[in-house]
C-alpha cells in the first residue's frame, strides 16, 4: 500500500503535475533594483505556489556579474534562477554553464516570439543557444526639461535631429537658462558608440573578433569629439549617474536633458524628483539612434539544484501578464512582453509626461532596437577607453592618438 | 620580551614639569585638534544615522541628532528585507569562532616554540615568521579557486575562518609572550606530577597567559569583523551567510535604480561600527599592544 | 634561538606512552599551522605562480590552461598597459598618505610622549579608533563628506567661498581623496608605534643630555630620532606593504573601476578587476608576483636607505 502510493507520488512528481506538496526553496540570485521587483511579484508567487519559499540573494550591481562570472566559469555557488543585466547577457550566452532553453523540457523557442525581438537575439550564443528569457527592457529615451528649453527657446526637435544641433541648442540653454545640457560629456560618448552599429557589430569588436576601437573609426572619433565638445563649452555639469548630486540636478532642474532607459521616468517619479511632475517630456534619441538602456533576464545555470521549479519561477516572471505588470509598476521595468506592453496601461497618457503617451514610443522603439554583438573582452575594452575618454576630456589629449592607445592596449589583453 | 607601551611614566619624569601654562596651549590646541578629526567621522555617522534619508544630504548639514533613529531602523530592515539582525549574527558569528580557533592553536603552537625543545624548532619557527612576508594579495586568485574547486566552500563562512586558525602573526605573539612569562620550572614541575603534555597546556600554561589572550582576541575579532574582501571574493552573498560589509557595500555601493535610504544606510554603518567601538573601549589597551607588539622583537 | 638542551634527551628507555607523547606534542603542537599552510598559502602560492605563466579562463576548465612563457608578464610591462597606470596610481596614493602620516605622527608621538604623559592612554585610544573602524563604513561616510554639492567638505569650502571640489570625479583630486582617507586611517596607528618606541628609551639619555644643555629641539634631532630608527624602519615597512595593497578605500569610494578615468585604481583592484571580472587568471597572477616584486624591491630600498650611515644600532 505504502509502496504504490510512494510510486504515485514519484511518477506523479515525474510528470510534474502534482507538485503542490514538496517542499521546496528556490535560490534566486538577482542585482538591485530587479530584486525590489521580484518581491512585489512574491505574493502572487506564493500564493500559487505556496510550497515554494523564495530565497532572494542581491549583491551590488558589479559584484553580482561577477559572482555570477567566477560561478559559472568554476561551477560552483551557483544559485537555481540567476539574474542577468542585459550588458552581460550576450557574455553570459557565448560561455558555458547556462541551461539552453531552447531544448526540451523547456522549449523556449515557442515563446519567443511573444517578447521584443532583440532581446532574443541578445540572448542567444552564437551557437544558437538561447540562455535566458527577457523580463524588462530599457527603451533609450531622450528625457529633457520642457520648461527649460522653452525659457531657451528651444526646439526638441532640433536638438534630435543631430548631434551637432544637440551641442549648438545646448550653448543657448547654457547661455540663457544656465542650466547645463547634460550631466556628464560621457554620456553623449557613450551614447554615440552604441547607436547605428552596422548589422552584426559590437560595440568593440565585430563578429570575427576583430576590433573596432582605433583611429580609424569614424564612430569613436565622433563621439570622443562630440564628448569633448560638450566638455569645452562647458556644457556638462560633470555628474556621475546614481550620484546624489544627480537626483539633485533632477529636482532643481539644472540639467536640461539626460538620455536613459525608460525606466527612469518611474524613477524620477517616484523618488528622485516627484516635484518635478510634468516638466519632463521625452522623445527618441538623437539621429534616430535606438538603444537600450539597461533590461534584464532570467537563466537557470545547468547546475542548478532545482530546474524544474526554477523554470516555472521564470516562466511567471516573464510570461505572466500580471508580474510583468507589477514589476512596472513597483520601479518602471518596462515589460519585455509585447502581450504587456500592449495593457491598456500603456497607451494612457503619463502624467508626469505632461500628459505624453510615452509608452507608446518607447514600444516602439524599443520594436526598432538592435541586438548588439558582444564580446568577452568587451569589459576589458569599455573600461580602457573610459580612461582614455577621461584623458580626453580632462587633459586635453588628443583624440585620435587616445584612440589609438587605446586600440593598442585593447589589442593586447583581447588575446 | 612583549611591549606594554600604554605604560604610566616612570615615577622620576615629573622633575621636568615646571612649564608656564601658556607655552602648553599650541599643544593642547594641537592635539585637541587631532583628536578631533579623528572623532567627527564616528560623530557625523551617528548624526546621520539619526535623520531621515531625505536630509542626510542637506544644506546646510545638520550636526546634531535628529528623531529618526527609529524609522531609520524601520528603513534598514526594509532595504535588507529584514536580513540586518542576522547579518550581525553572520559577521559575529565568524568573529567569534575566528578568534576562539585562533586562540586555541595560535597558543597551543605558540606554547610548543618557548617551551619545547625539538628537533627542527629553529627552522620551522623562521618558517613561520618568513611565510608572513608573502602579500595577502598574492594569494586571493588561487585560494579562491582552492576553495571553490577543490573544497567547495564558496559561499559558507568556513572559508574566512578556517586558514587564519593557526597564523604567524598569532603563534608569533604567543610564543614571545608565553617564552617571557612563564618558568619552565612551573611546566617541568606538572610534568612530574604526571600530567599529559597537552594538560599541562590547558591547565597550566592557558590559565597564566589570560592577558595574552585577550590580547590576540580582539585583535583578531576586529580583523574578522572588518573582513570585507575575503567575503566579497568568497561571495559570502546568501541571506544566510552575508556579513555586514557586504551589506553594507551593497546598499551604498552604488549604481542602482533605487530610492537609496541613506539614514538606513547610516544605520547600518552605526551598527557595523558599534561592537568595534566597544570591544575598542573595553580593551583598547589589548588591542594596541598586540597590533603594536610586531614591533618589538626580542 | 633554539640551543638544544640536553634535559628533552635522557638515555634510552623501554616505549611508553608518556615517554612517546612527551617526545611528539611540541610537533603536533605547531603542525596546524603547517597543515593550513600547506592547503591556504603553499599550494596556492605554486598554483599561482603556475597560473602566471598560463593563459587561463576558469570557463575554459580546470586542465585546460595554455603555456604562453613570460607573456602575461610581458603583457604587464608593455608600456601602455593599464597596469603601469594602477602602480603609478598606487604609489602615488601611497606616497600622499604614508608621508604625511609619519610627518604628523611622528610629532604627536613625541608631544605626547614628553608633555601629555599623563593623557597618553586616553590619546592613544583616540587617535587609534580610526584604524580599527570597518574600512566599508568608513568609506561611505568619507563619501558623504566628499559629495560634490551636498558634501559637508564643499559647504565647508562654500563658507569661506571656495569653490566645489570634485573631490570623487575630478582625476587629479581622485587621489588626494583617496590618500586622505587613508592618511585618517593610518595617523593615529603609526601614533602609537611611534609612542611605544618613545617609550624603550630610556630617559637618561635625556637627562645626560639637559645637564650637557641641551635644547628640546636638539634632544629631538640628536638622540629621538636616531634612537627611534628602527621603529620608524618597521612603521615605514607596515606603511610601504599596506600602500602597495590597497583595496577597500578606493573599491568602496570609487567603486570597482577606480573612479573618473580610473585615476584611483590601485592595482589591488586592478589585480581583482581582471581575475573576477574579466577572468584573465594568468595576466592577474602575472600581475599580483609583479606587485610582489615590487612591494620587495621598496621594502629592500627602504632596508638599504635605514641601514645606510649607521644609526645607533
Amino acid at each position: 500500500m505504502k509502496k504504490s502510493a510512494a510510486f504515485a507520488l514519484a511518477t506523479a512528481l515525474l510528470l510534474g503535475t502534482a507538485h503542490a506538496q514538496e517542499k521546496v526553496t528556490l535560490t534566486v540570485a538577482a542585482f538591485p533594483s530587479l530584486d525590489s521587483a521580484i518581491k512585489a511579484i512574491l505574493p502572487a508567487w506564493t500564493k500559487l505556489h505556496p510550497n515554494v519559499t523564495i530565497n532572494l540573494q542581491a549583491q551590488q550591481f558589479a559584484d553580482h556579474h561577477n559572482a555570477m562570472t567566477t560561478a559559472l566559469a568554476t561551477g560552483q555557488g551557483l544559485p537555481d534562477v540567476m539574474a542577468i543585466e542585459i550588458g552581460y547577457v550576450g557574455k553570459f550566452a557565448e560561455g558555458q554553464g547556462l541551461e539552453n532553453l531552447n531544448s526540451a523540457p523547456y522549449s523556449a523557442a515557442q515563446y519567443k516570439k511573444l517578447f521584443t525581438p532583440f532581446t532574443i537575439a541578445q540572448a542567444t550564443g552564437s551557437d544558437g543557444r538561447f540562455i535566458a528569457m527577457p523580463t524588462d527592457i530599457g527603451p533609450g529615451t531622450f528625457f529633457y526639461r520642457k520648461d527649460v528649453l522653452d525659457k531657451a527657446g528651444v526646439n526638441p526637435l532640433t536638438m534630435q535631429s543631430s548631434w551637432e544641433n544637440y551641442i549648438a541648442s545646448g550653448k543657448k540653454i547654457k547661455q540663457k537658462t544656465g542650466a547645463y545640457l547634460v550631466n556628464t560629456a560621457a554620456s553623449v560618448y557613450n551614447l554615440v558608440i552604441r547607436t547605428n552599429l552596422k548589422s552584426g557589430e559590437g560595440i568593440y569588436f565585430d563578429k570575427q573578433n576583430n576590433l573596432l576601437v582605433g583611429p580609424d573609426s569614424a564612430r569613436f572619433v565622433r563621439a570622443m569629439t562630440l564628448a569633448k565638445q560638450v566638455r569645452d563649452a562647458g556644457l556638462d555639469a560633470k555628474i556621475g549617474e546614481w550620484s546624489n548630486e544627480w537626483y539633485d540636478a533632477f529636482k532643481k532642474g539644472t540639467v536640461a536633458t539626460q538620455f536613459s532607459g525608460a525606466w527612469l521616468q518611474g524613477a524620477l517619479q517616484n523618488w528622485m524628483a516627484p516635484d518635478t511632475k510634468g516638466l519632463w517630456r521625452v522623445q527618441n534619441l538623437p539621429e534616430k539612434g535606438f538603444a537600450s538602456w539597461g533590461g534584464s533576464f532570467y537563466a537557470i545555470p545547468s547546475k542548478a539544484k532545482n530546474k524544474q521549479w526554477a523554470w516555472e519561477f521564470i516562466k511567471f516572471m516573464t510570461l505572466n501578464q500580471g508580474s510583468q505588470i507589477t514589476a512596472f509598476q513597483d520601479n518602471g521595468a518596462f515589460p519585455a512582453l509585447i502581450a504587456a506592453q500592449k495593457d491598456k496601461a500603456f497607451s494612457e497618457p503619463v502624467e508626469f509626461l505632461g500628459g505624453q503617451k510615452a509608452r507608446v514610443l518607447w514600444r516602439d522603439a524599443a520594436a526598432k532596437t538592435q541586438p548588439i554583438d558582444v564580446n568577452k573582452y568587451d569589459s576589458v575594452a569599455d573600461q580602457i577607453l573610459q580612461t582614455e575618454l577621461t584623458n580626453v576630456l580632462e587633459q586635453g589629449k588628443d583624440i585620435k592618438q587616445a584612440l589609438a592607445d587605446a586600440r593598442a592596449q585593447i589589442a593586447r589583453r583581447a588575446r | 620580551m612583549t611591549t606594554t607601551p600604554v605604560q604610566h611614566a616612570a615615577p622620576g619624569t615629573r622633575t621636568r614639569r615646571a612649564r608656564l601654562p601658556w607655552q602648553r596651549v599650541p599643544i593642547w590646541a594641537l592635539m585637541l585638534l587631532a583628536c578631533f578629526l579623528s572623532v567627527v567621522p564616528f560623530y557625523l555617522m551617528f548624526v546621520w544615522a539619526s535623520h531621515p534619508s531625505a536630509e542626510v544630504f542637506t544644506f546646510p548639514p545638520h550636526l546634531w541628532f535628529g528623531d529618526a533613529l527609529a524609522r531609520n531602523w524601520q528603513g534598514l530592515m526594509q532595504v535588507t528585507d529584514g536580513q540586518a539582525p542576522r547579518q550581525f549574527w553572520n559577521s559575529l558569528y565568524i568573529a567569534l569562532i575566528s578568534t576562539l580557533t585562533t586562540l586555541f592553536f595560535c597558543s597551543l603552537a605558540g606554547y610548543a616554540f618557548a617551551m619545547y625543545d625539538f628537533r627542527g624548532k629553529g627552522a620551522l619557527f623562521a618558517f613561520i615568521l618568513g611565510t608572513m612576508l608573502i602579500p595577502p594579495l598574492v594569494m586571493d586568485i588561487p585560494s579562491f579557486l582552492v576553495m571553490n574547486n577543490v573544497l567547495h566552500w564558496v559561499g559558507q563562512p568556513r572559508a574566512l575562518w578556517v586558514p587564519g586558525m593557526a597564523n604567524a602573526f598569532g603563534i608569533f605573539l604567543m610564543r614571545q609572550y608565553i617564552s617571557s612569562a612563564l618558568p619552565r620550572e612551573l611546566i617541568e614541575a606538572a610534568r612530574m606530577d604526571g600530567a599529559t603534555e597537552f594538560g599541562i597546556y590547558r591547565q597550566v600554561v592557558l590559565p597564566l597567559i589570560r592577558p595574552i589572550l585577550a590580547t590576540l582576541g580582539v585583535v583578531t575579532f576586529v580583523g574578522a569583523w572588518n573582513n570585507f574582501k575575503g567575503a566579497l571574493i568568497m561571495k559570502l552573498s546568501e541571506p544566510d551567510t552575508m556579513t555586514l560589509p557586504l551589506s553594507l557595500r551593497r546598499l551604498g555601493g552604488g549604481a542602482t535604480n533605487v530610492n537609496v535610504d541613506w539614514g538606513a544606510i547610516m544605520m547600518l554603518v552605526v551598527i557595523t561600527v558599534i561592537p568595534l567601538l566597544i570591544v575598542f573601549l573595553l580593551a583598547s589597551r589589548q588591542v594596541i599592544s598586540g597590533l603594536t607588539s610586531g614591533a618589538v622583537k626580542d | 634561538m633554539s640551543q638544544r638542551t640536553p634535559t628533552s634527551a635522557p638515555p634510552r628507555a623501554p616505549w611508553s606512552y608518556t615517554r612517546f607523547q612527551q617526545r611528539f606534542a611540541p610537533y603536533l603542537f605547531v603542525s596546524p599551522f603547517f597543515l593550513l599552510f600547506a592547503v591556504f598559502g603553499l599550494f596556492p602560492l605554486l598554483f599561482s605562480l603556475f597560473l602566471a605563466f598560463h593563459l587561463w579562463s576558469p570557463l575554459d576548465g580546470v586542465g585546460n590552461w595554455k603555456f604562453v612563457g613570460f607573456e602575461n608578464f610581458q603583457l604587464a610591462l608593455g608600456p601602455t598597459d593599464m597596469f603601469w597606470k594602477s602602480l603609478k596610481n598606487t604609489l602615488w596614493i601611497g606616497l600622499l598618505s604614508g608621508i604625511p602620516q609619519h610627518l604628523v605622527a611622528l610629532p604627536l608621538a613625541f608631544i605626547i610622549h614628553h608633555s601629555l604623559r599623563r593623557f597618553q592612554g586616553a590619546f592613544s585610544t583616540i587617535l587609534f579608533l580610526p584604524y580599527i573602524t570597518n574600512a566599508v563604513a568608513i568609506a561611505i561616510v568619507f563619501a558623504t563628506l566628499y559629495s560634490e554639492r551636498l558634501g559637508i567638505l564643499n559647504y565647508l569650502g562654500g563658507l569661506v567661498g571656495l569653490d566645489p571640489v570634485r573631490w570623487l570625479g575630478d582625476p587629479n583630486m581622485v587621489p588626494y581623496s583617496v590618500a586622505a582617507v587613508v592618511f585618517w586611517r593610518y595617523v593615529g596607528w603609526n601614533t602609537v608605534l611611534y609612542l611605544s618606541g618613545l617609550q624603550a628609551i630610556s630617559e637618561d639619555v635625556y637627562e645626560a643630555a639637559t645637564v650637557d644643555g641641551a635644547g628640546a629641539w636638539q634632544k629631538f634631532w640628536y638622540i629621538t630620532l636616531p634612537l627611534l630608527r628602527p621603529m620608524m624602519f618597521y612603521a615605514f615597512t607596515l606603511t610601504i606593504v599596506g600602500s602597495m595593497q590597497l583595496f577597500e578605500e578606493p573599491f568602496m569610494l570609487l567603486n570597482d573601476g577606480g573612479g573618473s578615468g580610473g585615476a584611483g585604481l590601485t592595482s589591488a583592484m586592478h589585480i581583482f578587476n581582471t581575475a573576477f571580472r574579466d577572468l584573465d587568471m594568468g595576466y592577474a597572477s602575472a600581475m599580483s608576483w609583479l606587485l610582489f616584486l615590487a612591494i620587495f624591491a621598496l621594502s629592500m630600498l627602504n632596508n638599504y636607505l635605514f641601514s645606510r650611515d649607521g644609526g645607533n644600532r
